[in-house]
């Protein structure tokens, strides 16, 4: 016996067959599409550089900045958010060696300890 | 993706010329000997010679140390005073060396530390005491 099925030949059996299908199991397949169509179209939460939103509806950002210059906002707010980071972290480092320096020159321990 | 790929090329301007800044040392101008309070000049009377030929990122980072001088006990003032000479004249590679030892030393257990303190202080001890014998033998055998 040849298993030797061509795919035009799979694709017609397959018709056929479907066409045989009684009415109850047809319905319960276009529910199951219906459903499966209804979840791939539902908005998935997370963050999406574009502001354009998925539901097609008009963001409350497109109606106060033009579409043009959102990127450059969002670039702009970004850099300030990594700038101020940067700033206090390099500001925190300043305190710091300021403090381990007054410490070593009012330590009780002599400063050759530290100092080679 | 249009959208994606402008944006990201604004947030690369935008950080190199934010980061460029952010990185760039606190260049704030170092004030000359005469232009210090007089709080400031107490806490650092014994710069006042070399101060105004210091580099300008070592004399702001005196005047910070200068901020606690007020809160220091007459100990710590002395201590700060003794030192303050010295530290100065230490490189930066140095002074970077003496902060990685002190913050070692400060993550020692605590009674770690006090045994170190103990050591010291007996090896001072024992180094004043010779160094007094010395100069006593010394004034005994110069005494006619």
């Amino acid at each position: 016996m040849t298993n030797s099925l061509s795919p035009e030949k799979i694709v017609q059996l397959l018709t056929k067959s479907t066409q045989q299908l009684d009415v109850a199991t047809l319905s319960a397949l276009a529910d199951a599409r219906q459903n499966a169509l209804k979840y791939q179209s539902a908005p998935v939460p997370g963050f999406t550089l574009n502001s354009a939103s998925a539901h097609g509806s008009v963001h409350w950002a497109d109606r106060f900045i033009p579409h043009s210059v959102q990127p450059w906002i969002a670039a702009g707010l970004l850099a300030a958010i990594l700038f101020a980071g940067t700033s206090y972290w390099q500001h925190l480092q300043e305190q710091q060696i300021d403090d381990t320096d007054v410490a070593i020159l009012t330590s009780d321990l002599p400063i050759e300890v530290f100092v080679n | 993706m249009k959208i994606i790929v402008f944006n990201i090329q604004g947030i690369t301007v935008c950080l190199l010329l934010l980061l460029g800044l952010a990185s760039s040392p606190c260049s704030a101008a170092a004030p000359s000997w005469r232009s210090l309070t007089p709080i400031q000049r107490e806490a650092l009377a014994p710069m006042d010679g070399p101060w105004d030929i210091l580099p300008e990122i070592q004399r702001n980072r005196l005047l910070e140390t200068a901020k606690h001088y007020p809160k220091m006990t007459p100990e710590q003032k002395k201590r700060y005073h003794d030192r303050l000479e010295k530290w100065s004249h230490l490189t930066p590679e140095q002074r970077e060396a003496a902060r990685k030892r002190y913050r070692a030393f400060n993550k020692l257990p605590a009674k770690e530390r006090e045994r170190i303190r103990q050591k010291l202080k007996a090896e001072q001890a024992s180094k004043a005491q010779q160094s007094a014998s010395g100069v006593s033998a010394t004034t005994v055998t110069n005494h006619p």
